[in-house]
């Protein structure tokens, strides 16, 4: 027989509540013996949960669902009970020596498995199933948690908008390719261009709410990094709020890196502080050179780095060197914002005429403004922090207009980015001298296709269809 | 009696599938049987008289780079010449010939007379033989005479059970004036093959004489310069050395004189004619079951359901140069007679023509492809082939790819040899094979550019260089051909090495020069090939720079100069399509396991089990191509295979073809 399987439900943490679920293909006796009383399908019934001693556990609602009603499809057996990691912890330990007892096989559920059953039993739609599919080759808890988010009705309905649209482009290039000798209208290429420049222009602005989301959704991953002891914990420490990390004059303090969620203008922010980056000399004791190890890792995984600098060792050449070599080991497709620390120990003017012209030197003016930015901050006595918020938001691409935001995951925006991206080419080979149509056909095409993962497939003879019943062919 | 000789293929049906079916099985030296009802029909071409256009111009090429003779034969009977699509770049450009019906068939004729091992042999056939139940071995003919082979290939057209309409009355018929194959057909229900039915549908034919031309407009080929003479009434002209060229072996010189052809329109009387003939159409009345095809559609269906349109374009197009029957394409129909006649004198020129053969929609049987392997042999019964228009595909170009395909797997299977496949990315042939063994058809299925995914790189021009090795491997290529085809090839990898080799810059170029022809001046060096891949810059300038100090030594030939040209061009935008395919490659090695039960998947929609349980694919590549079958269904499939204890299944055991 299948096994039966159980979780704790609910997210981790403390809660007012918290539900234990079990699912299997036959749960009514688990449930006489843990409730004592014979439930009534789908009806909520207050009970004490006993141990198997007869003490009693905790008091609970519990819900029985028998199959096929039930989200898996199976029986399932659900018991609200007071919220509190240990408890919880406690009721599940419970439900499964008791269910040893009773030889009923049962298991602790893998991540995502109740969903699972659910589709396999035929609970779910295609449109969740293919979440599902991720869910169940997702590794971590924190990718089953993204998986699990749906695709919300407003973006997929937008989406499905903009993607009529590009069908209706290629409708009339490939009607135009394919049916030379009918008499579809010869003077398409300006309508062409201006469609391509249109649906270019709303799927950017459809990317930009999509980016915000994602933000909101998945929150933004901000890695401090620099060289020891140039006040990155210190920096970690004000932007959270309270005292996470050890600070000291030592350089090296920091041996592993410390991780804390914060809010900021309401969008999550993982702050991840690390070790400081050095050369990896005989002098450092290996510890540390594992933590300078785990920087490197942290860096690659971030969303956005926060260079940290020490302001007042700028005249140390060997310093500025250093500087130079971590920071051209930085992925040039991670966003980089400097952060000049420990300003106190100057006053305005020499920041002014010493540090903002050897920054202004030092970057090519052609990166555009937000790279030459650099904040300066002092993290001990707290100046600077809402300048070093604000860029933080702006580098990242949070707008405070938060309306119309679309729920969507990370994946969407990659999407519709290389779907501007194929307008983009499309619209330079228009516009070029002896563009030929089928490269543009093809950029349509491409873009077209990455749409087409956010909303469904769409093949070469829904295309057809379509030319068939817009333009009288037959020659 | 039984026929002596034991064939290794017996071909039945003589048209583009039937012909070119038996020549590729006759080039690789199986003793092949081609069985038609009537000799004189080989190479006929029943619809309209013209070969090629929009992706079946590509499947020309293809069929001509491997030996085929369609395209061979369009030279020595075309006469008039078009490149379509020539402005909106190389991947949808097409060829198309309007040629001649008796030069046409003579030149087939003339290559089955000339082929060796191809036997031919006039007489219907009734029945196919098996062995064991359910392998094929040979045929029986209309009077008893049992031909055997190790492998049949049916080509029969139209001929099943073919039902042709004009206005109420129908009749038996698989062509106009040729017989319908009845005994066959009922033959193949036994069979249990699953079928269904099609439609389609020529114009009536006019006499060239009784139309005024000086109320149409007058349509000349490519390459013909003779305006002139043309005004004087004459509507011939000699044929002219840039006339395009279909075949890889063929020349402007096998051209016979070169023809116009003429556009008219009809107009808003015409429209009512024909809807009051609407209450005597086969079509409207339910007399005509079948489906016909959307892409071209019988007039009155057009007028039907564009009503808006006050006009619809008329092709006038001649069938040969010995005859005045002219082919108005684009009035497709099958009202009664009365309302055909009425309606052809109501268009401009047309007031006084005389019909020389009515208009008729012709129903007939199709065998659902889905039930074909990927070598076109059933799965039902083993060494027996299908291809052409019984596949329910339309065309002759389409039919002539499919014969070929199928000619060759009927060679293979009879040497226990693996099958020929072909892939989607390789020609137009692979999406033809595959659109049909998995997506099936829902009406009559004709190639169009849209269809193939990797279109840049399935290129007419490039037919030969992507097919020409592959079909002297298969000893479908002679020696002549494969001879030139060496010539070009060298000639263009040693070109396209030169051009990445030689440098340009402001040392060796006059900045007045490259700022006129590139726009601003080169600040460093490039290579001949990066400078061509600028979309202002064609091959030709490129060899005028400096004076033509960077031009090749050896005048190459047109055809090798465009080659270069268009593959340099191309090359990043195909690199991305490779990125593509091996991307996909994974799935397309997946295999499926046989015996994997879809009717029990039940988070997968109903539909979706059906289709997956008939159509068994063997990847997860396929399956992805089957209608209606999402992504998410593809990925419900992989965890049902991950969870299934199907995991051993799922590694890259490549594909065992048939």
């Amino acid at each position: 027989m299948k096994e039966s399987i159980a979780a704790i439900a609910t997210a981790p943490g403390m809660g007012a509540l918290g539900v234990v679920r079990v699912s299997g293909p036959a749960l009514a006796e688990l449930a006489l013996r843990l409730t004592g009383k014979v439930l009534q399908p789908r009806y909520a019934t207050l009970c004490r949960l006993r141990d198997d001693i007869g003490q009693v556990l905790d008091q609970a609602i519990v819900l029985f669902f028998p199959a096929p009603y039930s989200y898996t499809g199976e029986d399932v057996l659900e018991l609200q009970a007071h919220g509190g990691t240990v408890s919880l912890q406690l009721l599940l330990a419970h439900v499964l020596e008791l269910a040893k007892l009773i030889e009923l096989p049962l298991r602790l559920a893998r991540p995502g498995e109740f969903t699972e059953r659910a589709f396999l039993n035929g609970k779910l739609d295609l449109i969740q199933a293919e979440a599902v599919a991720d869910l169940i080759g997702a590794s971590s808890q924190e990718s089953v948690r993204s998986a699990n988010r749906s695709l919300q009705g407003d973006f997929s309905k937008e989406i499905g908008l903009l993607t009529a649209q590009m069908v209706g482009l290629r409708t009339l290039l490939e009607a135009n390719f394919d049916f030379p000798e009918e008499e579809i209208d010869s003077v398409y290429t300006q309508d062409l261009l201006s469609g391509v420049q249109t649906l270019q222009a709303q799927l950017a602005t459809v990317l930009r709410k999509t980016q915000q989301g994602a933000i909101l959704r998945e929150g933004i991953r901000v890695v401090i990094s620099g060289q020891p002891n140039v006040g990155k914990s210190t920096l970690l420490n004000a932007l959270a709020g309270q005292d996470l990390a050890i600070v000291s004059d030592i350089a090296g303090t920091t041996r592993d890196r410390i991780e804390q969620t914060v809010q900021l203008f309401g969008f999550p922010l993982l702050l991840v502080d690390t070790a400081g980056l050095r050369e990896q000399t005989e002098r450092i004791d290996p510890i540390e050179k594992l933590g300078i190890g785990r920087s490197w890792k942290a860096i690659e995984q971030a969303d956005l780095i926060l260079f940290v600098r020490d302001a007042s060792r700028f005249s140390d050449p060997k310093y500025l060197a250093e500087d130079d070599k971590i920071r051209t080991q930085f992925d040039a497709n991670t966003p980089v914002l400097e952060v000049l620390n420990k300003v106190d120990l100057f006053d305005s003017s020499e920041i002014a005429s010493g540090i903002c012209g050897l920054m202004g030197s030092r970057i090519a003016p052609d990166r555009g403004v937000e790279t030459t930015t650099a904040i300066s901050i002092s993290a001990k006595s707290q100046t600077g922090l809402d300048l070093l918020q604000s860029a933080i938001a702006e580098k990242v691409g949070w707008r405070s207009t938060n309306e119309g935001l679309y729920s969507a995951r990370r994946r969407h925006v990659f999407a519709l980015q290389s779907a501007v991206a194929y307008l983009t080419s499309a619209e330079e080979g228009m516009l070029s001298l002896n563009s030929a149509f089928d490269l543009v056909a093809e950029d349509l095409r491409l873009a077209h296709a990455e749409l087409c993962t956010i909303t469904g497939a769409f093949s070469s003879e829904d295309l057809l269809g379509k030319i068939f019943s817009e333009f009288c062919i037959g020659k | 009696m039984r026929y002596p000789k034991t064939f290794d293929v017996i071909v039945v049906g003589g048209g583009h599938a039937g012909t070119e079916a038996a020549l590729a099985a006759a080039r690789m030296g199986a003793q092949t049987l081609l069985l038609t009802h009537n000799i004189e029909t080989l190479g006929a071409m029943s619809c309209n008289p013209s070969i090629g256009g929009i992706g079946k111009g590509h499947l020309v090429k293809e069929v001509d780079a491997l030996g085929g003779v369609m395209a061979i034969a369009a030279d020595e009977a075309g006469i008039q010449f078009r490149v379509l699509n020539s402005s909106k770049g190389p991947a949808v450009r097409a060829t198309r010939v309007q040629a001649d019906r008796v030069l046409y068939k003579a030149a087939i004729r003339k290559r089955i007379e000339q082929q060796a091992n191809l036997y031919v042999f006039q007489q219907s056939v009734e029945d196919i033989l098996l062995d064991g139940g359910d392998r094929a071995c040979g045929v029986v003919s209309q009077s008893g005479i049992q031909f055997f082979g190790g492998a049949v290939v049916l080509t029969a057209g139209t001929f099943l059970d073919g039902r042709i309409h004009v206005g109420l009355s129908n009749f038996q018929g698989g062509r106009a004036g040729d017989p319908a194959s009845i005994g066959l057909s009922a033959r193949l229900k036994e069979l249990k093959l699953s079928q269904g039915r099609l439609k389609t549908g020529t114009p009536p034919r006019i006499d060239g004489r009784t139309i005024d031309f000086s109320k149409c407009e007058r349509q000349w080929g490519d390459g013909v310069d003779c305006v002139a003479g043309a005004d004087t009434g004459d509507l011939s002209c000699p044929t002219n050395q840039n006339v395009p060229v279909f075949s890889f072996m063929g020349n402007a010189q096998m051209h016979p004189r070169q023809v116009p052809c003429w556009i008219t329109h009809t107009n808003s009387a015409t429209h009512e004619i024909i809807r009051s003939g609407f209450d005597r159409s086969p079509m409207f009345t339910g007399k005509i079951e079948g489906i016909g095809p959307r892409y071209c559609p019988s007039i009155e269906d057009k007028i039907n359901r564009f009503a808006g349109k006050e006009e619809h374009q008329i092709f006038l197009e001649p069938e040969g140069l010995d005859t005045h029957e002219i082919y108005p394409n684009g009035i497709s129909t099958s009202l009664p007679f009365d309302i055909q006649l009425a309606l052809i004198h109501s268009i401009a020129g047309l007031e006084n023509a005389h019909i020389l053969r009515p208009g008729y929609a012709i129903e007939y049987d199709y065998f659902d492809p889905t039930a074909l392997r990927p070598n076109f042999e059933t799965k039902a019964i083993r060494h027996l082939f299908f291809a052409g228009q019984i596949n329910g595909t339309t065309g002759y170009e389409e039919a002539a790819a499919q014969g070929l395909y199928a000619g060759v797997n009927a060679v293979s299977v009879t040497r226990g040899e693996d099958p020929w496949l072909l892939r989607r990315d390789q020609a137009y042939m692979g999406v033809l094979v595959d659109d049909l063994i998995l997506r099936g058809v829902s009406e009559p299925y004709r190639m169009f550019t849209s269809r193939a995914e990797y279109r840049l790189q399935l290129r007419e021009d490039n037919a030969d260089m992507r097919l020409t090795e592959i079909g002297r491997k298969l000893g479908l290529v002679d020696d002549a051909r494969w001879g030139a085809f060496n010539v070009k090839r060298d000639a263009v990898s040693r070109e396209t090495e030169r051009l990445k080799m030689t440098w340009v810059g402001p040392h060796n170029l006059e900045s007045s020069e490259s700022e006129r022809v590139f726009g601003k001046k080169l600040e460093h060096e490039y290579s001949l090939a990066e400078l061509l891949r600028r979309p202002e810059i064609n091959y030709a300038q490129l060899m005028h720079l400096g004076g033509g100090v960077f031009a090749a030594q050896t005048n190459l030939h047109q055809l090798a100069q465009e080659q270069v040209e268009i593959a340099i061009k191309y090359e990043g935008y195909i690199s991305k399509q490779n990125e593509n395919i091996l991307r996909a490659a994974a799935f397309e090695s997946t295999v499926l396991p046989e015996n994997i039960d879809y009717l029990a998947m039940k988070a997968l929609s109903i539909e979706a089990r059906q289709k997956l349980d008939k159509i068994r694919p063997q990847t997860v590549g396929q399956a992805a191509r089957i209608s209606g079958i999402t992504p998410a269904t593809i990925s419900i499939l992989m965890v049902y295979l991950k969870r299934g204890g199907y995991e051993k299944a799922l590694t890259l055991e490549g594909l065992d073809g048939a």
